[in-house]
C-alpha cells in the first residue's frame, strides 16, 4: 500500500479498526437488548464512516439520525464554542440516545452535544467514540464506548480530515508534523 | 432476529453489493484526477452507508459534503420540491460535483436537487446512484454511475429504510408485503 506523501505512518490499519468496531457493536448490542427506541446520533462530517460500519454490526433495532456541528475558532485554536448547524430530524425525547463521534480531543464538542441532548430528556444518553486523545482534554466528558486511545498526533482517515483532505482513507494515519505545525 | 424476518427475499447479497461498489469506485477513479478532483455530495440519510464504502475505494484527491432534504409531503410530490434541511458547507462554483444517492425512483427529487446545484455554477455535475428503479421514472434524469437497476419492489437495507427501520442491513432486501401494506415507497 502506498501512503500519500503527507502521511507519516499508519496508526490503525483497516483490519484493526474493523475488529474493534465489531467488538464495540457486540457490546452495544448486548447493552441495549431490551431498550426500545435506540437512536444512533451520528455527528457530521467525521463520524459517517464509523457510523456506517458500526450500525451494520448491531443486532438490535435502532434508528439513525444526524447532527452537524461547527466549532468557532480563532485561527487554528478552538475557542470551545460550538454551533449547531443541523439538528436531529426526529424528536429524541424519551429515546435511548447513543452519540456516535469520530474523535474526542479537548472534549468541548462532546460536552456541548451531551448537554444539548440531555436537555431534551432522553430515556438515556451515552457516547460511542472511535478515538480519544486524553492528553488534549480540557473538559471531562464521559465516554461509554471507546475504540482507541491515541497519542497527540494529527490523525486522518476513516472520516477524519485535515482541511477536508484524507477523510476517506480506509485506515487511520498520522499526518506528518510539517503539514500542520 | 426480528428485522431480517420482515424481509421476503435478499435482492442483492452483501458480497455482490460490495463487489459492485468497488467497481463503481474504479469507474469514478477513471473519471477524475487530483487536478480535476470531485466534491462528493451525499444526500442524507439514505446514501451514507453507500458513501462510506464507495469513498474508501477512491484513489484521487476528493472531498465529501452533505445535504439533508425532506419532502413537503404528498402535495408537492409531483414537483419534486424538497426542503433543504442541511445545505452544503462548501461553495461549489467551479467544482466538479458528484451527487451520491441511494436510489432513484421517480427522478423528481434528483431533478430538483440538480437544478438547485446547477444554479451555483459547478464546473461539472454528475450523479452516482446505488439503485435505480427505471419502471418508476416520471422525469428523465441523467445517471452517470448506476450500481443496480432494480424492479419496482419495496427495497430496504444498506441505508434504505422503511419508517426508519432496516437501514443497517448489510444487503438489499425486499420487504414483505404485510409489513408495508398501505404505505408507498
Amino acid at each position: 500500500m502506498k501512503l500519500p506523501d503527507a502521511i507519516e505512518r499508519v496508526l490503525l490499519g483497516e483490519e484493526v479498526i474493523a475488529a474493534r468496531v465489531r467488538e464495540l457493536a457486540a457490546q452495544i448490542s448486548a447493552d441495549y437488548t431490551d431498550a426500545e427506541d435506540l437512536v444512533l446520533v451520528g455527528v457530521l462530517k467525521g463520524a459517517f464512516i464509523f457510523l456506517a460500519d458500526l450500525a451494520r454490526h448491531l443486532t438490535v433495532p435502532h434508528h439513525v439520525d444526524f447532527l452537524a456541528l461547527s466549532s468557532y475558532s480563532r485561527g487554528a485554536v478552538s475557542t470551545g464554542a460550538v454551533r449547531l448547524i443541523m439538528d436531529t430530524r426526529a424528536s429524541v425525547s424519551g429515546c435511548h440516545l447513543l452519540v456516535v463521534e469520530d474523535i474526542v480531543d479537548t472534549g468541548y464538542t462532546l460536552d456541548y452535544l451531551l448537554r444539548t441532548l440531555r436537555a431534551r430528556q432522553p430515556a438515556s444518553l451515552r457516547a460511542c467514540v472511535l478515538l480519544s486523545k486524553p492528553e488534549r482534554r480540557r473538559v471531562e466528558v464521559p465516554i461509554d464506548y471507546l475504540g482507541f486511545e491515541i497519542p497527540d498526533v494529527w490523525v486522518v482517515g476513516y472520516g477524519l480530515d485535515y482541511a477536508d483532505r484524507f477523510r476517506t482513507l480506509p485506515y487511520i494515519g498520522a499526518l506528518k508534523r510539517e503539514m500542520y505545525e | 432476529m426480528g428485522l431480517q424476518d420482515d424481509v421476503a427475499k435478499v435482492l442483492i447479497p452483501e458480497d455482490v453489493l460490495q463487489a459492485r461498489v468497488a467497481e463503481l469506485g474504479r469507474a469514478i477513479n477513471a473519471m477524475y484526477t487530483d487536478d480535476n478532483r470531485p466534491l462528493l455530495v451525499c444526500v442524507l440519510k439514505g446514501a451514507f452507508m453507500f458513501l462510506a464504502d464507495l469513498t474508501r475505494h477512491l484513489e484521487m484527491r476528493h472531498e465529501v459534503d452533505f445535504m439533508e432534504i425532506s419532502s413537503y409531503g404528498a402535495a408537492t410530490r409531483s414537483s419534486g420540491v424538497v426542503r433543504i434541511l442541511l445545505d452544503l458547507e462548501q461553495n461549489i462554483e467551479g467544482r466538479h460535483v458528484l451527487i451520491v444517492e441511494d436510489i432513484i425512483d421517480s427522478g423528481r427529487t434528483l431533478d430538483y436537487i440538480t437544478r438547485n446545484l446547477r444554479t451555483r455554477a459547478p464546473a461539472s455535475l454528475r450523479v452516482c446512484t446505488l439503485l435505480s428503479k427505471p419502471s418508476r421514472r416520471e422525469i428523465d434524469v441523467l445517471l452517470d454511475f448506476v450500481g443496480f437497476e432494480v424492479p419496482d419492489e419495496f427495497v430496504v437495507g444498506y441505508g434504505l429504510d422503511f419508517v426508519e427501520e432496516y437501514r443497517n442491513l448489510p444487503f438489499i432486501g425486499v420487504l414483505k408485503e404485510e409489513v408495508y401494506a398501505d404505505n408507498e415507497q
